[in-house]
């Protein structure tokens, strides 16, 4: 599951966000920066949004910014944010601490990513992960490094 | 076989997790069936017996006019929401 392992390069712990824009580009830019998507990404995502609603708050707290392969995703990647202060979406009113970003090329081979993501929310840990205060014991509260 | 497709903006993020549940729950239920994912764009010629959505979709679809039985979530990998919306379609469809 190299897609999956949570090092320096894809996670930033306690982030400053001015608000859910801000939020979405600082955890795609981790993407970027690791040549998994092109700096277009992030705009497809908040378009996305702008037009369909924050469907990527999938339960409270978290939210998995992603857009279709063909809005600049180069290679599986995924990044994780944790935010300083929690940040609101439009038309949603639960705030947003955990940001994992992902890129995919296809409907369903970043299926481990996915599972890891509903892991999360079923195991109950998203509150963990956002006061989290290392990538040491983020990696052991939810096995990234297995 | 019961078809259910699961719909989101992307089409393989949040709808790939909801699908994760929905086959959970499934499961609970005892109920066979094929669950797919795909993006609101390709769902308007889904041949699926139920579609299954967030919240925020349901604007979007009411424009589709569409013969499915539809079903949107608040949460979209709340097991707990989604058996409590998905049963009675299931025991309208003889399928519990």
């Amino acid at each position: 599951m190299k897609e999956i392992k949570f090092t320096k390069e894809n996670v930033r712990l306690n982030v400053q966000a001015d608000d859910w824009k801000d939020a979405i580009h600082q955890g795609v830019a981790l993407l970027e920066h690791n040549g998994f998507v092109t700096d277009k990404y992030a705009f497809h995502i908040i378009r996305n949004i702008d037009e369909y609603g924050p469907y990527i708050v999938i339960s409270p707290g978290i939210a998995i910014p992603h857009a279709r392969p063909e809005d600049g995703a180069i290679d599986i990647g995924v990044s994780l944010i944790t935010l300083k202060q929690s940040i609101s979406f439009p038309n949603m009113e639960t705030p947003v601490r955990v940001l994992i970003s992902f890129a995919a090329q296809d409907n369903d081979q970043h299926l481990n990513i996915i599972k890891l993501i509903v892991k999360i929310i079923e195991d109950g840990l998203i509150q963990k992960i956002a006061d989290i205060s290392s990538i040491q014991k983020l990696n052991d509260l939810i096995g990234g490094d297995e | 076989m019961l078809q259910i497709l699961v719909v989101c903006g992307a089409g393989l993020g949040s709808s790939f997790a909801c699908q994760m549940s929905v086959e959970s729950v499934l499961k609970d239920l005892n109920v066979e069936a094929k669950v797919d994912h795909s993006d609101i764009a390709s769902a308007a010629g889904t041949s699926a017996d139920i579609i299954i959505s967030g919240k925020n979709f349901e604007e979007q679809f009411s424009r589709y006019d569409l013969s499915q039985d539809l079903i949107f979530l608040e949460r979209l990998v709340d097991k707990e929401e989604i058996k409590e919306k998905l049963t009675p379609v299931l025991q309208e469809k003889g399928e519990l």
